[in-house]
């Protein structure tokens, strides 16, 4: 049906996705219907475009929800415009004139991945295609039997093809797939056997298991981190962060260029470490209580919404079962006693609305007292926390004392140096003493300020979606029950009038 | 030993006085036992009292010295309490020998699990053996039979039932006594028709109250109660006064009708014997002293009003009599035997050793041994029945004939032994409406090894309403059954094991125009299946008419599955068939109240001459939750619609064969409740003939090999070695010489055996030729018949012949080898080898 020998390459356009589509599509009286109705592209879950002679992929961003695409036996040279269908699942770029491997990161879902038959010489750029269940690279130009190495990623990968590569011819192509990829079970059309396997892991044990063994330290070390940066995001959400140790200490010497010329006075930096300690160790211990309160709020007010819905949710469904009794009524030749249903019907419907209302605005009603209480508690707690932290307070005395001792030491050591002009240097030395606490000083109200800000800027996040969630709630209720009442009221008028017609 | 009496002499059933029964004791008081016609008590002629062992027969020094004891205990017991009855202290025994009661028992621990404890004890005397009165009944019985007596004759009084179970108890490590009283009319007779069934009480279900929930944090208040307290007050009392009020009536009521059924007081109130079994405490966990009913097997606390007096107590050790008061019943017994003030006892110096624990006693007992030596202590001589046996076979039988029967209160019980019956029955409770029992309300009865696995059936007579109940193991996994009658389309209800089905079907309840099936854990997330049927009307399929109920209708239900988004996840569908509509409800979504739904008018099918209806829009209808989403594309509902529509083809299919399966379910029923066979485990080589047929197979077979084995051992030097007159120790002369002997003698053998079948074949072949010659002789004068003889026979000889040279060629071929293979035998042969090596 397609003209072959017309060759002359091809981009792909609107006109050529529309029949493409419409002879895809559903036939008999559903192509009817869709006809009629139009095709939405987004809709489109499959779509076959082979030979057509397509050199360029193009005009396929609508298709979103696509999750079958075949682009076989064209001449395409770049994988692209690709990058919105996220939902493909199997993608079927064989016989055609592809040379590197690119544009797929986006399409994380895909299982089915066939490139056969092109100019592929390195498997690349496949990092993210973690679901690959079956790949395709028959025919190409894979030179390195190394490309094999990086199919060790692919958890899921079953089944591969690497048949007509240059690969092939080699010797122990086969024992080396199998040892490196040990989850495979087909390789170039065949099922692995026991024996292969056998025989690959003897050659290869060693190798493999080097191999394995710094892909365990990689995890371990990645294992490692992760829970270290966990930890660093429970201190940020206790607002205590690097305060478990001398890193404040550390961070005010840090920038201060005086400070190291001066000699640090012993005794400072334990107490210092000690103070930091304190309001790390009460931190978290607050920071659990928080977590806590706030999770005791959530769970209360999702039991009493739950509990409310479902009351709701029966009165709805009775009120239904009646009505659809009603509507079944139409066949009623008797038009007064039609007439008096559905006036009934209708009564019973402004009713429900009440009821639903009420219990509605009972649960909103419910819902604000305790987050009232919720919101006094969690202030208390917070207010209790950043007493605490004036803690900093003792911090800024030791920096003072520091400060002081320092400067009678470094003026009694001016005077034993330089006897002479000992007032010109005085100076010197004052302001770079006075600068290096000043510094210090800053340090620490630096930290403090910070903490206090985000710990109240934490508060009045919370506080505010919670009530903007519950608010949100409430309209959709409401309009959901608008929404129904009018429907049944507008069904109930609609069936009056086909009666007195 | 003594002269046995006759056994068939009757008792004098005339009521003895006290002067008689003096008379009989002070007889009785001549340690001499010399038994009188009045001590046999009724005849028992099934068991030969002649195969009783000696000790049945007759008394040794130490049992004679024990009821010289016995006989002092009771002069002076009869010269302090003049006012008080005889005890039962040294009856005389089946074969007439006087055995003081303690000596009786026999405390035996028997090899089955179920005769551990002391209820499985208690029911199986109860069980096992069938009342005598004691005749009369106020009055000890004159002979008082050994357990193992007992037991096999399976009849008793309640004093042999006593003993039977106070030995068995005794072996199970229980403290436990015999007690010799007083008890009331009801428990003497073993009359139950005032009891209710222990099976008709309801089990009391302890019920694990959930604890609790801790009042939470932030719990929502309940909604304000804008009812008057006032008025609710009122309320309340108003009920509250109404249910007094029926309470009361409901009272009353049942005192009347207690009234009504009040026996007529007993003229023998108090004086009725009774002897039962007591437990005391400490032993086996027992955490308090309680009395067993031998006769019933059941439990009574000590203070129970049914237990008017005792008399005295005893177990293998020792023997106690009661000084406390007992004219209001036990109420206020103690039984701290070692209260002297309370209990006085036969032997001294034992009490305290049975009353304590005798772990506890262990290490001082040698020390009181020595001074017990001092006190010259009488030991309780030991038991002269021989040890309690109960084969499996007469275990399992349980009732005497296999059978047992109780009346109760407006309830009679039946008891069957396994495999007694044929339909497996081995319990049934009738209840009854009336205190006479005459009109029946309930049956229920109760199975065991059935091949269909039912397991309980009831019948209601007022509603006819059958239920029975399954064991797993069906291929219909049937669990249970309720019915009127098994004719299919009628009202009843099936409960199936879900998990051996493969659809996972629950239960199905049928009525006459409605069938409802729910399911369990299906992959599909179907729970619930409900079909409408209109008349029965005639549908021709397959070229015959059959009688078939339309469906009009049919629910189905759905549970969520959460892969689907709730909006497109079908919570229900009803298919309205009769009306050509199909209904779709969604789930929930999950803040919502409101379901969205479908309504779908099915377009009609192409007839004779209409085309196919089109599909329009009108044709669905529906209500969407949120107004902002997408409305449903024509082509998707009309695909919804085409794939609802091959579902109620599905639907219909699922329904039809449900009701085959009823229908082969019932038939089957049938077929099983008219023929039932009875399951024998393969571990039952009692019953289970193949089983048995297979064991003794085994055991033949094992048998067979040891013969051959024995065979194969044959000593082959023993006949030559014999010839050289059995030296002991063989020379290597001697063994040179055996070792020629028997390899000459075997070689002589094979010659023989050569020899003889050579002259098999000459004679053979004589004969042939004497044939032959007399058939050329008279061959033209033969008849047609003798010639077919003749070449019958020659043929027959021929092959003979050409077996017999056969055998021969055989024989050469292999008696060198044979006589090698002997040779090398005889090499190794243990005695010889040593000579040749």
């Amino acid at each position: 049906m397609k003209d072959l020998t017309n060759d002359e390459p091809k981009v792909i356009d609107e006109e050529m996705l529309k029949q493409a589509i419409e002879e895809q599509g559903p036939q008999g009286q559903a192509g009817d219907i869709s006809k009629k109705e139009g095709i939405q592209y987004e809709d489109v879950l499959q779509l076959r475009l082979d030979y057509r002679n397509i050199l360029k992929i193009f005009h396929l961003w609508h298709f979103t929800s696509l999750t079958k695409l075949q682009l076989d036996n064209n001449v395409i040279e770049r994988i692209e415009g690709l990058e919105n269908l996220t939902n493909l699942v199997w993608l079927d770029l064989s016989f055609n004139n592809i040379q590197v491997i690119e544009g797929l990161e986006a399409l994380v879902k895909l299982q089915d991945l066939s490139l056969f038959n092109n100019r592929i010489s390195v498997i690349e750029n496949l990092d993210t295609l973690q679901n690959l269940h079956i790949l395709s690279f028959g025919n190409n130009a894979i030179a390195q039997l190394e490309n094999v190495l990086y199919l060790r990623k692919f958890k899921h990968l079953r089944t591969l093809n690497l048949a007509g590569n240059l690969i092939c011819e080699e010797e122990s192509y086969k024992t080396f797939v199998t040892a490196y990829l040990p989850d495979l079970v087909y390789l170039d059309y065949r099922l692995l056997d026991e024996q292969t396997r056998e025989t690959a892991n003897t050659k290869y044990k060693y190798a493999v298991e080097a191999m394995q063994q710094n892909e365990l330290q990689e995890q371990q070390a990645m294992e490692a981190q992760k829970i270290s940066n966990e930890e660093l995001q429970l201190h940020k959400d206790a607002f205590v962060e690097f305060l478990n140790g001398p890193q404040l200490f550390d961070s005010m010497f840090d920038e201060d260029p005086d400070g190291e010329k001066l000699a640090l006075l012993p005794g400072m930096e334990s107490k210092m470490e000690a103070l930091c300690v304190q309001i790390f160790d009460a931190g978290l211990t607050q920071h659990a209580q928080r977590t806590a309160e706030v999770e005791s709020f959530f769970t209360c007010s999702h039991e009493a919404v739950a509990d409310n819905r479902q009351k709701a949710a029966q009165i709805a469904a009775d009120f239904e079962s009646s009505r659809r009794q009603v509507m079944e009524m139409q066949q009623i030749t008797d038009v007064e006693l039609l007439e008096d249903n559905i006036s009934f019907c209708q009564e019973q419907a402004s009713q429900l609305s009440e009821t639903l209302m009420s219990l509605e605005l009972q649960l909103v009603d419910q819902l604000e007292d305790i987050f009232k209480d919720f919101e006094r508690n969690i202030s208390d707690m917070v207010g209790g926390f950043i007493e605490y932290v004036h803690t900093f307070a003792q911090c800024r005395d030791l920096e003072n004392q520091h400060h002081e001792q320092q400067l009678e030491i470094a003026l009694a050591t001016l005077e034993k140096v330089v006897k002479n002009d000992i007032d010109c240097y005085k100076d010197t030395v004052t302001n770079a003493v006075s600068a290096s606490h000043d510094t210090h000083l800053l340090k620490i109200d630096n930290r403090e300020d910070e903490l206090l800000t985000r710990i109240n800027s934490w508060m009045s996040g919370l506080l505010k979606s919670i009530h903007d969630e519950e608010v949100k709630r409430n309209r959709k209720r409401v309009s959901e029950i608008r929404n129904y009442v009018s429907y049944v009221k507008d069904e109930l008028e609609d069936m009056r009038m086909s009666e007195h017609h | 030993m003594e002269v046995l009496p006759e056994v068939d002499c009757e008792e004098d059933v005339t009521i003895t006085d006290d002067e008689e029964d003096d008379d009989e004791e002070s007889s009785l008081s001549n340690i001499r036992i010399t038994p009188t016609v009045t001590h046999i008590a009724k005849p028992r002629p099934q068991v030969a009292l002649s195969k009783c062992p000696s000790s049945y027969k007759e008394n040794s020094s130490q049992e004679k010295l024990m009821a010289a004891m016995a006989e002092n205990f009771r002069q002076q017991y009869a010269l302090l309490y003049p006012d008080r009855k005889a005890l039962l202290l040294c009856p005389v025994n089946e074969c007439s020998v006087q055995k003081f009661v303690s000596t009786t028992l026999r405390s035996t621990l028997l090899p089955y699990p179920e005769l551990y404890d002391w209820e499985g004890c208690a029911s199986f005397v109860a069980d096992y053996l069938s009342l005598e009165l004691l005749d009369p009944p106020f009055e000890l019985p004159k002979q008082l039979s050994s357990p193992t007596w007992v037991l096999q004759t399976q009849r008793g009084t309640c004093f042999d039932f006593s003993i039977v179970l106070c030995s068995l108890l005794l072996g199970a490590g229980y403290n436990a006594y015999c007690v010799s009283g007083y008890a009331t009319k009801e428990m003497c007779l073993l009359d139950q028709s005032r009891q209710e069934c222990p099976l008709l009480q309801p089990q009391i279900q302890d019920k694990t109250e959930e604890p609790k929930k801790p009042m939470k944090k932030y719990s929502v208040k309940p909604p304000r109660d804008l009812h008057s307290n006032f008025e609710r007050r009122q309320e309340e009392k108003q009920q509250a006064e109404a249910e007094a009020a029926t309470l009361k009536k409901q009272l009353d009521a049942e005192r009347l009708q207690k009234e009504r059924e009040r026996p007529p007081p007993d003229p023998l109130r108090g004086l009725r014997v009774h002897c039962w079994v007591l437990l005391l405490s400490g032993n086996r966990e027992i955490p308090e002293n309680f009395f067993i009913d031998p006769l019933t097997g059941k439990s009574y606390s000590t203070t129970d009003e049914n237990f008017l007096g005792i008399e005295s107590v005893w177990n293998h050790q020792n023997y106690w009599v009661n000084k406390q008061d007992c004219t209001f019943g036990c109420n206020e017994m103690t039984f701290d035997l070692g209260d002297l003030s309370k209990w006085e006892y036969v032997l001294c110096g034992q009490s305290l050793s049975i009353i304590s624990d005798p772990k506890t006693l262990e290490e001082p007992e040698d020390e009181e041994e020595e001074e017990m030596d001092e006190l010259k202590v009488f030991e309780m001589p030991p038991s002269w029945v021989t040890t309690i046996d109960i084969s499996p076979a007469d275990m399992e039988m349980r009732y005497p004939g296999g059978m047992k029967v109780i009346e109760y209160r407006k309830a009679k019980l039946e008891k069957f032994a396994p495999y007694l019956l044929k339909d497996g029955l081995v319990t049934k409770l009738t209840t009854y409406k009336d205190l006479d029992c005459t009109k029946a309300s309930t049956i229920k009865e109760w199975f065991k090894h059935r091949s269909d696995h039912l397991d309980e059936r009831e019948l209601h007579t007022d509603s006819n309403v059958t239920t029975e109940h399954f064991r797993p193991g069906r291929s219909d996994a049937l669990k249970y059954h309720r019915y009127v009658t098994l004719v299919p389309e009628t009202e009843r209800q099936m409960d199936f094991y879900s998990h051996i089905r493969t659809d996972g079907l629950a239960r199905r309840i049928e009525k006459p125009f409605e069938m409802t099936e729910t399911f369990e854990n299906r992959t599909d997330f179907l729970f619930y299946r409900n079909a409408v049927y209109g008349k029965q009307i005639k549908v021709i399929r397959a070229g015959e008419a059959l009688e078939q109920r339309p469906l009009q209708r049919v629910e189905e239900r759905f549970h969520r599955d959460h892969s689907k988004p709730a909006s497109k996840d079908v919570a229900e569908r009803i298919f309205v068939v009769s009306d050509r509509r199909i209904q779709v409800t969604f789930h929930l979504e999950d803040d919502r109240i409101i379901p969205a739904w479908l309504n779908f008018i099915k377009p009609k099918e192409a007839a004779d001459s209409q085309k196919a209806q089109a599909f329009t829009p009108q044709m669905v209808s529906g209500f969407q939750v949120d107004p902002s989403t997408k409305p449903y594309t024509n082509l998707q509902l009309y695909e919804m619609l085409v794939e609802l529509m091959r579902e109620e083809e599905n639907v219909e299919l699922h329904i039809r064969d449900s009701e085959k399966e009823v229908r082969s379910i019932l038939s089957s029923r049938e077929k099983e409740d008219s023929n039932t066979d009875l399951l024998i485990s393969i571990y039952n080589p009692t019953r289970n003939e193949m089983a048995r047929l297979h064991m003794e197979e085994k055991e033949r077979m094992a048998k067979e090999k040891k013969q051959r084995q024995k065979e194969k051992e044959l000593d082959l030097l023993a006949p030559s070695q014999v010839r050289l007159g059995l030296p002991e120790v063989l020379t290597s002369q001697d063994a040179l010489q055996l070792k020629t002997d028997c390899l000459n003698e075997f070689k002589q053998q094979l010659f023989n055996k050569a020899s003889l079948i050579q002259s098999r074949i000459e004679k053979e072949t004589e004969e042939l030729q004497k044939k032959q010659l007399w058939y050329q002789k008279n061959y033209l004068t033969m008849s047609n018949e003798d010639e077919d003889d003749y070449l019958a026979y020659c043929s027959d000889a021929m092959f003979r012949i050409h077996v017999l040279k056969m055998r021969l060629i055989r024989h050469k071929e292999r008696a060198p080898q044979k006589y090698l293979a002997l040779e090398e035998k005889l090499k190794r042969h243990p005695r010889l080898a040593s000579h040749f090596l």
